[in-house]
């Protein structure tokens, strides 16, 4: 039953894959302008002409798609026009690293400080407390994280002098980026968990487990999170794939050679190798992040069952 | 006798003194002895902030080397081009000991020095120089600026690809230290071209491609640095090159770090880079209200940059010169100085920036002066009365960020006031500006252009028909060919440039808005005679800056009061 679960989830993510790969290939060679674009003043044709085909920019769409994906299969994603000295995966082997270790430690500390102070501010609920990390989540959710960041320049760089504005490559060039990146899905965590535990604390079985003589604690970590958790999860998982492909803002501001910055500057650029490896990514990851968090459904709630069809 | 024992004595004496203290002067990692005034060898650093880059080799990609602004590069420094620019835009002999041209003008020939040699021993030669030119004209490499040599014999048609690249007009002479370069045309403006020269060398072109300055261990350098690191995405290291025979730079150390250039301001007031040059109105205003900072801005002419508002005059409603006329006296570009470009810029009548050779800014004012009066009744007559009739317009940006922006909402603003005409301003990526520009299919836009080369072929050269713009005058045309191949005859020549300008901006081919005169930051512990004040008295961070193409590296150093900046 799993197993043909899991299967049938798989098929479904190849097809959603090759469907936005060609939805990707068709409109990034629909966007005018191409990738060698002189900048100053136009190149005869025939010269124009001969760097197309260089690249096999002449032939029809069709033929350069089936072309991308016969090499695609064969672990050949091409070479990155921004960087040409190197291919795309060695160009994803190098920054996505980077990328990664500053995602999960976003991911780590906006979900355990998260779910932390959710919780407490669900059993704190309408308190002063209650209301100051209310308000702090509201700040954290509405402050674009640029501006945290520039504030943060300011503050810290600037005046205090105590960390340099950027770069990469020691632990303290590490502190600034993680708190503006930070800042926003703590504070939605923390929002989403503290409804869902009151949410949860409503229900009739903490009723009953308190009843029978379960101590709070006993009931707020069996009971009230474990259901808490189904509703947070769905909403949170999709979070993390955005956290792990970065964010644009972050790296610019802070200098960080990541993979976020990609994702923009391979359209500006008409990196066609680079925008359907971005694009590509992004796909998988939001697939399997689908997946997985339907599978954690199952982890957390017996009462799930994958595949099942209402009985 | 004893007089002269005397003498002898007291000069031996001084003779010792004076050796005593060359010897006992600081030398940097290259032996060049620093001035008394120098910090250490060791901050003998310079740190700066580049766009991402992908070469520092100008044969390889120009828009992909690192810059910080237009037009101020951070490149070339592995090699030495034939001619350099000093601070007052003076050609300096660099690779070429001298240059002549042929009776017929149509042959250059240029003498190389031999003392200049390759980080790894080999000789420079002309072989290289003639790799590198081919390496540009192959239509194989794609160069970004494979337009610019079209003067070269043959170059155009190896890019085209009709003729093997070993048969344009740049080979080898009757010895190996002696290149020739030959023109389709007469070209007096040649020696300046040749300013974009910087040679790659032959062998490491042949083993390792034209990448091979991005991994310290394929590159070589004929310049003042050599490659100590490149962290992609990260930085490039550079350091003096030992073996450079040129005048070795008193800075040991170069420094770049790639960022997004929004950064730079930041990075400059918390002391981690040594010049700015990217300022947005707010870092302006920063700077207007700190003394200190405003002592540090230093204002320059850049690349000569002019930026204009174009059409395309070949369709209608542009096709009507009244219409364009109209426009042009609809703009007051004293208003757009003083309340949104402020220092900035200057105003514009003419294409030639003042300064720029063959200039004539004053002489032209009286062409597309600001008068609405007048406007307005060239609307009229136009056909287009209180702008009626006439199709809503989109004026086309590049790219450009709050200041360009300010600026084309203004002369929206400006026409719809002066004229009742409605224009929308829309802001477009480059690549896409680009593509429609070359084609011939805008409009109505704003765009800018630096120049390429001091020579006003260069400038009113962009203009013939063909090239970017959708505007076309025989008159002009002929002109402009005529003179920039004229030999002999200066003054003439100038004077046809000169009425070429004059159909231009009559025939309102463009409106002119203004030149710009971009601001350029150091830090006060940075020294040296190209930071000084040129002939004219602007002390600025001189095109094309920190630079194998320029002079500026040959003397700037870093004084002791860094200790009070740098932690």
């Amino acid at each position: 039953m799993t197993a043909r679960y899991l299967f049938g989830r798989i098929s479904g993510l190849v097809v959603a894959v090759v469907t936005v790969s060609i939805l990707a290939f068709l409109l990034m060679h629909a966007v005018p302008g191409g990738p060698f674009d002189e900048t100053r003043s136009p190149l005869p044709p025939a010269a124009k002409a001969n760097i197309l085909r260089k690249y096999g920019l002449d032939q029809p769409i069709w033929v350069q798609y089936a072309r991308y994906v016969w090499h695609a299969l064969h672990g050949d994603f091409g070479t990155p026009y921004q960087s040409p000295t190197e291919t795309v995966l060695a160009l994803l082997a190098r920054v996505w690293p980077v990328t990664l270790l500053l995602g999960a430690i976003v991911v780590g500390i906006s979900f355990t400080l998260g779910l932390g102070l959710g919780v407490l501010s669900a059993l704190r609920q309408n308190t002063w407390l209650d209301n100051l990390l209310t308000s702090v989540a509201t700040l954290g959710m509405t402050v674009p994280n640029f501006v945290i960041a520039i504030w943060l320049i300011y503050i810290l760089s600037i005046r205090a002098r105590w960390l340099p504005t950027g770069g990469w490559g020691e632990a303290r060039l590490l502190i600034m980026p993680v708190v503006a990146y930070s800042l926003q899905p703590l504070a939605i965590v923390a929002r989403y968990t503290r409804v869902a535990v009151l949410e949860a604390m409503a229900g009739d079985y903490v009723r009953t487990a308190l009843a029978k003589g379960l101590s709070p604690a006993q009931v707020v970590v069996r009971h009230v999170l474990r259901n808490a958790l189904i509703p947070i999860v769905t909403l949170l998982g999709p979070m993390i794939p955005d956290l792990f492909t970065g964010s644009i803002f972050i790296e610019f501001t802070f200098r960080i050679p990541g993979l976020g910055k990609f994702f923009v500057t391979s359209i500006f650029q008409r990196d066609y190798p680079m925008i359907m490896a971005t694009v590509l990514l992004v796909a998988v990851l939001w697939s399997l992040t689908y997946l997985a968090s339907d599978v954690l459904y199952v982890l957390i709630d017996p009462r799930v069952r994958l595949g099942a069809r209402g009985r | 006798m004893a007089v002269s024992r005397l003498l002898a004595g007291v000069v031996i004496l001084l003779l010792s003194l004076w050796g005593a203290g060359v010897m006992s002067a600081t030398t940097n990692a290259v032996g060049r002895p620093l001035p008394a005034d120098a910090a250490p060898p060791e901050q003998q650093v310079l740190t700066g902030l580049t766009q991402p880059a992908t070469t520092l080799d100008f044969f390889v990609s120009v828009y992909k080397r690192p810059q910080n602004v237009d037009g101020n590069s951070w490149s070339n420094v592995l090699s030495t081009p034939l001619v350099r620019l000093d601070k007052n835009f003076n050609l300096v002999a660099a690779a070429a000991k001298s240059w002549e041209a042929s009776k017929d003008g149509l042959t250059w020939t240029f003498h190389l020095d031999k003392s200049v040699t390759w980080s790894d021993g080999t000789p420079l030669t002309a072989d290289d120089f003639v790799s590198t030119f081919r390496l540009g004209a192959d239509p194989k490499q794609a160069w970004d600026f494979a337009w610019f040599f079209s003067a070269i014999k043959g170059w155009d048609d190896a890019v085209k690809g009709t003729i093997p690249v070993d048969q344009i007009g740049v080979q080898r002479g009757s010895d190996p230290y002696t290149l020739v370069v030959t023109t389709t045309v007469p070209a007096p403006y040649l020696p300046g071209m040749m300013l974009y020269s910087p040679p790659l060398q032959a062998k490491a072109l042949a083993a390792s491609g034209p990448f091979y300055n991005t991994d310290p261990a394929t590159s070589v350098s004929s310049g003042p640095y050599v490659l100590q690191e490149w962290a992609k995405d990260q930085r490039i290291v550079l350091v003096a090159n030992p073996k450079y025979s040129g005048v070795r730079p008193f800075i040991q150390k170069l420094v770049l770090k790639f960022a997004d250039l929004k950064t730079e301001f930041s990075a400059y007031q918390a002391n981690e880079v040594d010049v700015a040059a990217n300022f947005s109105p707010a870092d302006l205003q920063v700077i207007e209200n700190d003394p200190a900072l405003r002592a540090q801005y230093h204002q320059g002419f850049g690349d000569f940059r002019t930026y204009y508002v174009g059409f395309d005059t070949l369709h209608a409603p542009f096709g009507n010169l009244k219409l364009r006329q109209a426009f042009s006296h609809a703009i007051d570009r004293a208003a757009l100085i003083k309340s949104v470009i402020k220092q900035q810029g200057i105003a514009a009548y003419g294409f030639l920036m003042p300064g720029f050779p063959g200039s004539q800014n004053d002489a032209l004012k009286g062409i597309q002066t600001y008068d609405p009066a007048l406007a307005k009744k060239l609307l009229a007559e136009a056909g287009f009365p209180g702008g009626k009739g006439l199709p809503k317009l989109e004026l086309w940006l590049r790219n450009e960020r709050a200041l360009g922006q300010a600026i084309g909402n203004a002369i929206a603003a400006m026409l719809k006031q002066n004229l009742g005409v409605e224009v929308e301003v829309s802001n477009r990526e480059t690549k896409l500006f680009m593509d429609e520009l070359n084609g011939h299919r805008l409009q109505f836009y704003i765009v800018s252009y630096g120049m390429d080369f001091l020579d006003p072929a260069n400038m009113l050269g962009i203009w013939l028909s063909g090239g970017r713009h959708a505007w076309k005058s025989d008159k002009f045309d002929s002109l402009v060919k005529t003179a920039s191949s004229m030999v002999g005859n200066p003054g003439q020549r100038l004077a046809m440039f000169h009425q070429a300008e004059q159909v231009l901006v009559s025939d309102v081919g463009f409106i002119p808005i203004y030149f710009v005169t971009p601001g350029f930051m150091w830090k006060p512990y940075l020294r040296g005679d190209a930071l000084s004040a040129d002939k004219i008295g602007v002390t600025a961070w001189h095109w094309p800056g920190w630079d194998g193409l320029s002079t500026l590296h040959q003397s700037v150093y870093v004084t002791k009061d860094v200790s009070k900046y740098r932690r």
